[in-house]
């Protein structure tokens, strides 16, 4: 069921439109991935959400019902533009901010050592913000983020300043907040992290919303028919133009088919064990970064 | 409720904790005792340490040598001179290091009334008030001699006439105080400044810390989280109660200081002259001067306060907060100048009207407050500054609530006033 249900948004700046006639819905549960080129309107569709500019028309539905600065105050929000008060100490930083979402003082000083833990930061209660290294203040502005176990968490950018270790780290925790059954909304451009986490994406281009839907459905929406091939021995696979025709041979020994309009799997492997010794047969899907440059180059040329 | 709280406690703590104001914190007093000790210490410190200078006194009139006596800091010397005989340069050569200065009281001392005295070093002004004391009584009465009149110092001594005012006044049941308009004056003067510098340092404050939290970022949780108009008002009372608190301290401290320094220093001019100060405020309508006083205070403290966040909201960097600051500042230091005319004529129309002026009242009615101003005029006066600051704090938070999440470039007056009917 819908979580969130965003309908026909239009937000108009000076001189352009940052969003127009946006429909979004994220279902409960969900990890939802936004995507989109510098200046789609990712970061104004997140500031709409949660009401910090209001959209020159549309709704923002929240489980159901039009959203209120109740909810928002309950919101998970990480903005892109990153900041803490460096001069509070880490502790008492996350205590505050947990407390403003609403948390008792004891609550969050219990849920604050720990996350610390969790996150290898606990020698670091007592020290200053401005003290810390860039990658720590981002996981310490994470734990700020998610700390009073929010239903909804929106993520401006997550990965962005993390090495890989810690986007590793991050995106199991993404996870795991989805496990203990929050839903999350982040923008990103990192292609990587929406393969391994996103169950849906909206991809945003130009202030509109050129793509829409599962990942694993819309990769096979995308599929080019294409498969990989590995034959035993060093063999040459030679062409066969009734059943493919031979994309690219790989330096590795493996080729690269796309097979021909409505000849079925099966025929072809049939042929292959017939002639070669076949070691291997996979499907190769277009990764998100490959949909999602062809996809911007196909919109932005549209217009 | 409970966020405006929240906000409040941890904006209260930051400031506080600060190393900036501990410092100042401390400082402060200090330095005002030191100041105000400085004529006290100096004439302790110059009569006990000068050793005693010779100086020698040509005489060229013959009759005047004995006239100037020795005191604890000079000793001189009569010598007779020769009417316009005398070499300067002589005496200093032959007399070296152990004559410091040299007076030549010329013959014709009597027409021209002038002196002169050498010095190798510049003169001591301590030594020239010395020396016109002595010679202006006796040449006065020898003056006085020539003219040949008998008693004649007697009928001049008593035509001098010293007026002595006594200020009393008259209440409506024609029942007499004495009061005292030295000390009205300056309770004023002290309960405006204080105003003023209170206004100008901790709205200063609460704009840097708007323009701090702009920069860091943090201000797009924190909205997420709370309104705009919490996180602003949190501000003004923080900062506010920063404020209480640092005069609080500086105040246990001078008085501290001063009841220690006071004994030290007792009976020494200026602290009995303080003392005789603290009773004639005494005599003014204290305790409806101080209501009054935090009544304006708060009001005052509010309405720039407020202007503050309003503009600081609207800049990226301290730096450019200029342009928003100094029109701010013209006012304030326009009220100030306003309420230093009111000494002069406190019931006058200009006093009237800037006192009934909101931007300017906190500060101007400070100083005609002691005058018993008619309370139709404090009430109309009042409604008027708190109906301003409550309009300027409306204003101020819808400008506020979009200025904080606008970065990038410089907003004139015009585009933030758009701000305000944006819904």
């Amino acid at each position: 069921m819908a979580f969130i249900e965003i309908s026909d948004v239009v937000k108009q700046y000076k001189g352009h439109t940052a969003l127009n006639h946006v429909n979004l819905t994220v279902p409960k549960g969900c990890i939802y991935g936004l995507l989109g080129p510098n200046g789609a309107g990712k970061t104004t569709l997140i500031r709409i959400i949660n009401m910090i500019t209001a959209p020159d028309s549309g709704t923002v539905m929240l489980d159901g019902s039009p959203i209120t600065a109740d909810d928002v105050a309950h919101i998970g929000y990480l903005p892109e533009e990153r900041g803490l008060y460096k001069k509070m100490k880490v502790g008492d930083e996350i205590v505050y901010l947990a407390r403003l979402k609403g948390m008792s003082k004891a609550d969050a000083t219990r849920q604050m050592l720990y996350w610390l833990d969790r996150f290898h930061l606990t020698e670091w209660r007592d020290k200053k913000v401005e003290t810390l290294s860039k990658g720590m203040q981002q996981k310490v502005q994470f734990i700020a983020t998610v700390i009073h176990e929010p239903k909804l968490l929106i993520f401006d950018e997550p990965f962005s300043g993390f090495d890989p270790v810690n986007a590793e780290q991050l995106k199991r925790e993404i996870l795991e907040l989805q496990k203990k059954g929050a839903t999350i909304l982040f923008s990103t451009h990192n292609m990587e992290s929406v393969e391994e986490v996103c169950d849906q994406i909206s991809l945003i281009n130009h202030s509109e919303v050129v793509l829409e839907g599962n990942v694993a459905e819309i990769k096979q929406r995308f599929k080019k028919h294409l498969y990989e091939i590995c034959l035993a021995g060093g063999e040459q696979l030679q062409p066969c133009e009734e059943l493919f025709t031979i994309e690219e041979a790989r330096p590795e020994g493996t080729t690269i088919i796309r097979l021909a309009q409505g000849v079925a799997i099966r025929e072809v492997i049939a042929r292959l064990n017939e002639q070669y010794a076949l070691r291997g047969f996979s499907e190769l899907l277009p990764t998100m970064h490959e949909i999602f440059i062809e996809t911007v180059k196909n919109s932005s040329n549209n217009e | 409720m409970n966020k405006l709280l929240l906000i409040i406690q941890r904006e209260y703590m930051s400031l506080v904790a600060r190393k900036s104001f501990i410092v100042i914190t401390i400082l402060v007093p200090f330095l005002f005792i030191i100041i105000a000790s400085i004529p006290v210490l100096t004439s302790k410190l110059n009569s006990a340490s000068s050793s005693l200078e010779t100086v020698t006194v040509i005489d060229e009139t013959g009759h005047l040598s004995g006239v100037i006596s020795d005191n604890e800091q000079f000793r001189f010397i009569p010598l007779r001179g020769e009417p316009g005989t005398t070499n300067v340069k002589r005496f200093f050569d032959q007399s070296g290091e152990s004559m410091s200065a040299l007076v030549v009281i010329p013959a014709n001392v009597l027409d021209s009334a002038q002196v002169n005295i050498y010095s190798k070093s510049t003169v001591n002004m301590a030594l020239v008030d010395h020396v016109t004391d002595c010679l202006n009584d006796t040449l006065t009465s020898v003056k006085l001699a020539t003219m040949g009149v008998p008693d004649l110092d007697k009928i001049v001594r008593e035509a001098q006439v010293d007026i002595d005012v006594n200020s009393v006044k008259l209440a409506d049941d024609g029942s007499e105080s004495e009061s005292s308009t030295t000390a009205a004056m300056l309770l004023g003067m002290v309960l405006s400044l204080i105003t003023y510098m209170f206004v100008l340092t901790y709205g200063a404050m609460i704009m840097n810390s708007v323009i701090e939290e702009k920069t860091n970022r943090i201000v797009e949780v924190i909205v997420s989280s709370c309104k705009p108009f919490q996180l602003m008002m949190g501000k003004i009372i923080g900062v506010a109660l920063v404020g209480l608190t640092q005069f609080l301290i500086w105040a246990v401290i001078i008085s501290g200081l001063a009841v220690g320094l006071g004994i030290g220093l007792a009976d020494s001019g200026p602290m009995s002259e303080v003392s005789s100060l603290v009773g004639m405020v005494q005599s003014v309508n204290l305790v409806g001067t101080l209501v009054c006083f935090v009544i304006y205070f708060l009001g005052g403290y509010l309405l720039y306060a407020a202007l503050f966040a309003g503009f600081g909201s609207a800049v990226d960097q301290a730096s450019d907060a200029s342009q928003f600051t100094t029109p701010i500042i013209i006012v304030m230091i326009v009220a100030l100048y306003a309420g230093l005319g009111c000494m002069e004529n406190p019931n006058g129309t200009f006093a009237l009207w800037c006192s009934m002026i909101p931007f300017t009242s906190p500060i101007v009615m400070m100083v005609r407050l002691p005058y018993d101003v008619p309370f139709w005029q404090i009430a109309v006066s009042v409604v008027a500054l708190y109906a301003t600051a409550t309009a300027i704090i409306w204003l101020s938070a819808r400008i506020y609530r979009i200025g904080i999440l606008r970065y990038g470039k410089k907003f004139t007056l015009k585009e933030i006033l758009t701000w305000i009917k944006t819904q």
